[in-house]
């Protein structure tokens, strides 16, 4: 036998038993056709046989090819084989039967084959695109997954961005009370203490004028911080005039004098004669310089081993810019904080607010400059700004 | 004892309210004294008087909440007064459990830091006769020969005078003589008087030979 190993399809019992109906029908359709051929031209061949296997191999399978195998050779071997209307097959005969018999059992396995062969390829065929409709549903969810990530991403991003702005006006908000609140104290207690001075017998009028001029010069310097802050938020470019930085950096040099010889800094100046003018806010400029030499001088403040310098030093650079930098011989910066010392709340200083820095940095990107900073090979850290030259009056 | 004039100290890195709260110190007769920033506070030669500290929050260095700290940690005891340019609770707290008379938030008005003051001035001229009674009374106990000590501590702890001559292998007249001779250098009028002057100056009787 030649055998094929399909198992076949499991179907309900009245249609699995409609393949073998099948197969009789068919030889015995192919019995009568040959019969009444062979009534008309006394001779017929096997060919309805032969098309009664592939039929019924075909359309019913494998084994209802080979039941129709085997009921066309009974029929063939009694109808057909000499002699006739009997099983008995003579030996001239057998060769006959033989070859009926092979090619009938050839025929009808080819068939089933083809056909199982077939419905394979139909199974993989509907295997294959069960698959790429399943994949294509699962990209399409994915597809949307992702779109559904990437909203909540965004959201959460504006979410951060509105606490971080939130946070930076509450910080920058106690940064001014606290900015405000010194000169009110001041002017509060004077006024108390005038009228203190006023009270007691004799009055001392002496005292109580000093102390009234103390708070007048507070009151200004209040509304002075309160101006500063409105120019610093108005965005606007407050108060731009022509001014000289080396003369700028001798005033705060000046300012900070005190602070630098209390802290034992010596602050020294290399200032390049001849430097551009450049177009700003003096108040703004000014701060910042502050702030740079400040952060010099804080973070110099432990130091032991080695001098307290700062150097402040002003050039045109090779594109003609002005070029000011403020270089320390203290602690330095981090590697890993380069990137972030200009952050607002970014601080290293057990006290800090984290402003200072972030302030110094729009105020000179508002003035069309750039603020940077870098670790020194040896000690310390240099914080340097551009500011564009003014063109030469003409 | 005499008691030196008080003296107000006060720490604020911010020049004008510095001067202010001096001019305010000066309108009501107040000795003060002012420094820029905590380290100036404590390298300064402070004169020994009953006194008290008005100090800034915020400081360049170390902050006066800090200070605060350092002084308790040195076991320096005197009344603070916090003044703040912008105070937030969990600040005022802290500054407060640690011990702080008043926590002033800027602007203040001047009758607040003056009363704050005088309550803590009021606080550390109690502490400052105590300590003052105390320094008097360890250079008194000074003054004993280290066998009036003897005595002083036995008499302390309730012996008879027969029994701290046998104690001490002394006649009892002996005993007597030197008793009379403790209290008198230390200014006792009685027993329990001179036991409560060994209470203070922590004088336990040592176990002789």
């Amino acid at each position: 036998m030649i055998g094929m190993g399909k198992v076949p399809a499991i179907r309900p019992p009245a249609f699995a038993l409609l393949p073998y109906g099948l197969a009789v029908a068919l030889v015995a359709a192919a019995l009568g056709l040959t019969l009444l051929l062979q009534s008309v031209v006394s001779v017929a061949g096997y060919i309805f046989f032969y098309i009664a296997v592939v039929a019924s191999a075909w359309f019913g399978g494998r084994w209802p090819g080979w039941i129709a195998v085997i009921l066309s050779a009974v029929a063939v071997a009694y109808f057909f084989i000499e002699p006739a209307r009997s099983f008995v097959i003579t030996r001239e005969a057998a060769p006959i039967f033989l070859e009926f018999a092979i090619t009938s059992s050839v025929v009808g396995w080819f068939s089933s084959w083809r056909k199982e062969a077939e419905s394979e390829l139909q199974r993989r065929v509907d295997q294959r695109t069960t698959e790429l409709r399943e994949k294509n549903e699962h990209l399409l969810n994915e597809m949307a997954e992702r779109k559904r990530a990437e909203d909540a991403y965004y959201e959460a991003q504006a979410e951060l961005a509105r606490l971080t702005r939130l946070s930076a006006m509450g910080a920058l908000a106690a940064s001014i009370s606290h900015e405000v609140n010194q000169p009110l104290a001041a002017v509060v207690t004077n006024a108390d203490a005038c009228l203190m001075w006023l009270s007691s017998n004799p009055p001392n009028l002496d005292e109580a004028r000093a102390a009234l001029e103390s708070v007048a010069r507070e009151g200004t310097r209040a509304s002075e911080v309160v101006r500063r802050v409105r120019a610093m938020f108005a965005n606007a470019k407050p108060e731009r005039t022509t001014l000289q930085m080396n003369d700028l950096i001798r005033e705060v040099v000046v300012l900070l004098a005190a602070l630098a010889q209390r802290s034992h800094v010596q602050i020294e100046t290399a200032l390049e004669p001849g430097l551009p003018a450049t177009l700003g806010d003096h108040v703004q400029l000014q701060q910042v310089l502050v702030n740079l030499i400040q952060n010099g001088i804080e973070a110099m403040r432990d130091l032991s081993d080695r001098p307290r310098r700062l150097l402040i030093r002003s050039q045109t650079s090779d594109s003609g810019r002005i070029l000011i930098s403020v270089r320390d011989s203290g602690v330095g910066i981090q590697p890993k904080d380069e990137k972030r010392i200009f952050d607002a709340f970014f601080t290293t200083k057990a006290q800090g607010m984290g402003m200072g820095l972030s302030i110094c940095n729009s105020i000179i990107e508002s003035h069309g400059g750039k603020l940077w900073a870098a670790a020194n090979a040896d000690h310390g850290a240099t914080f340097q700004f551009t500011l564009p030259a003014e063109p030469a009056a003409s | 004892m005499n008691e030196p004039a008080s003296i107000v100290f006060v720490v604020d890195d911010d020049a004008s309210v510095r001067d202010a709260v001096k001019t305010l110190m000066r309108s009501v007769g107040l000795q003060v004294q002012t420094f820029g920033s905590t380290r100036e506070f404590l390298e300064a030669k402070r004169p020994q008087a009953p006194s008290c500290l008005v100090l800034d929050v915020r400081l360049p260095g170390a902050s006066g909440l800090e200070l605060q700290r350092d002084l308790a940690a040195a076991d320096i005891h005197i009344p603070i007064i916090f003044i703040s340019g912008h105070a937030d609770v969990p600040m005022s707290v802290q500054a407060m459990k640690a011990g702080a008379v008043e926590f002033l938030t800027k602007p203040f008005r001047g009758q607040e830091l003056l009363d704050a003051i005088q309550q803590a001035l009021a606080n550390d001229r109690l502490a400052w006769h105590d300590r003052a009674q105390l320094a008097q009374l360890r250079s008194r106990y000074d003054s004993l020969t280290p066998r009036e000590k003897e005595v002083m501590a036995l008499v302390t702890s309730g012996l008879l005078n027969k029994q701290i001559g046998a104690e001490l292998g002394t006649s009892e007249l002996t005993v007597k003589t030197h008793r009379a001779k403790v209290m008198q250098k230390m200014g006792a009028e009685s027993v329990p008087d001179l036991v409560k002057m060994a209470e203070r100056l922590n004088i336990s009787p040592t176990k002789s030979k």
